[in-house]
């Protein structure tokens, strides 16, 4: 394979990935964003906004003002919940700071779920003896290794840590009736090397259990 | 629509997509490059008059748009952001339909590479910038430019070919 063929097929394989956010949306926030440059008592109008919305977001599920193409779906620094279009539920985990928020969220995507750090696991929870193979259909899980300084911003960062990225990937449909999910992870530092920060993070291994109000919410 | 108005749209219509690729490729999150791409164009839309005239404003807009992600991580945690390459191949995994997935193992390969290296095929590759502009856009020399391309595309090829012979067993 020539540079070019090389190039062509890294090209191609980006051609299903399309700009979906219409130039007229575009173009009201770019009018806002010249509304606060004018007048800056504006941003932190626009601020105070934006955190009362995410605020509410973190702190209820309140489906119904989500648009219904995409149920449930939330976006955090910590963590992110989306649905996918088979009706997976997609968790990314960058640290977990508030294992119940998590919880609500997945519940709200409709995963009956007791979240929390490990060693702190839900007294109420009760195992569920689920095989394996029932297992491995209702999760997928991967602990992305310790990140190297894989990507540096165009300026540098001072003191950058690096921390690990939970991903799990659960199939609600596949939960067996009257279960639910347990995870528990932790994020911890382990050492600073020079100016880096390192962190790990455990995944221990997702569970099920018998669902109830005490342990899954339901 | 004012003849600004009508430019700014004419060059969403034909930057926005490639702009999109090259930012999923620094970033490795679908969901998040749109927010970056979206801000990044909603900014170059605030300073439509001076961006029309950079010498490649859609490189204006994915420097913008990569500045944004770095200054977000920076604002909340403090760390450098890193491309989740699980969560791209768990994304392929899922089959989503409304976005037709980067093949897994290209996608992969991209976000093995050195930061340097994705920022220069984003900007050679996707936006199919000239050396010189895309050593004018990172602030780096031309030469750079040259040597990070080349490393990339060393890799890549040692990444998809190794992915090819493990598909193609004799």
């Amino acid at each position: 394979m020539n540079d070019t063929e090389l190039i062509t097929v890294v090209r191609d394989s980006f051609t299903g990935v399309r700009a979906t956010t219409p130039p007229d949306q575009i173009a009201r926030r770019g009018r806002a964003v010249r509304a606060r440059r004018r007048n800056p008592a504006l941003a932190g109008v626009a601020l105070a906004a934006g955190a009362a919305a995410a605020a509410f977001a973190v702190s209820t599920s309140a489906p119904a003002t989500h648009p219904p193409a995409q149920p449930g779906n939330v976006q955090l620094a910590a963590w992110t919940v989306a649905k996918q279009p088979d009706g997976s539920v997609r968790v990314t985990i960058r640290e977990l700071m508030d294992p119940a928020g998590l919880q609500a969220k997945l519940r709200a995507a409709g995963v009956p779920a007791s979240v929390t750090t490990i060693g702190a696991q839900n007294a109420s929870c009760r195992p569920y003896p689920a095989s394996s193979a029932v297992k491995a259909k209702v999760f997928s899980s991967t602990i992305s290794p310790l990140f190297p300084p894989s990507q540096q911003p165009l300026a540098t960062t001072p003191a950058p840590t690096f921390t690990p990225i939970i991903v799990l990937l659960i199939h609600p449909a596949a939960l067996p009736a009257g279960t639910g999910v347990q995870i528990a992870a932790r994020f911890a530092p382990v050492a600073s090397h020079g100016a880096e920060n390192i962190q790990t993070g455990t995944l221990q291994r997702p569970s099920l259990v018998y669902a109830s109000p005490a342990c899954t919410g339901s | 629509m004012g003849s600004q108005q009508r430019d700014f749209a004419e060059f969403y219509g034909t930057a926005a997509d490639d702009c999109l690729r090259a930012v999923l490729v620094n970033v490795g999150d679908r969901d998040r490059a749109q927010d970056l791409v979206d801000e990044a164009f909603a900014r170059a839309f605030a300073s439509w008059r001076t961006v029309s005239r950079h010498p490649a404003p859609a490189a204006w807009v994915v420097r913008t748009a990569l500045n944004a992600n770095v200054s977000w991580w920076r604002r909340r945690r403090r760390e450098v952001p890193v491309p989740d390459i699980a969560a791209v191949a768990g994304l392929a995994a899922a089959g989503d339909t409304a976005s037709p997935p980067v093949d897994p193992a290209i996608m992969a390969s991209l976000l093995r590479l050195p930061a340097r290296q994705r920022q220069v095929v984003a900007l050679r590759i996707f936006l199919d910038l000239d050396t010189g502009c895309t050593a004018q856009t990172l602030g780096i020399a031309p030469s750079t430019v040259k040597a990070h391309l080349a490393r990339a595309i060393a890799s890549l090829r040692d990444d998809l070919t190794l992915e090819l012979q493990q598909e193609t067993p004799a």
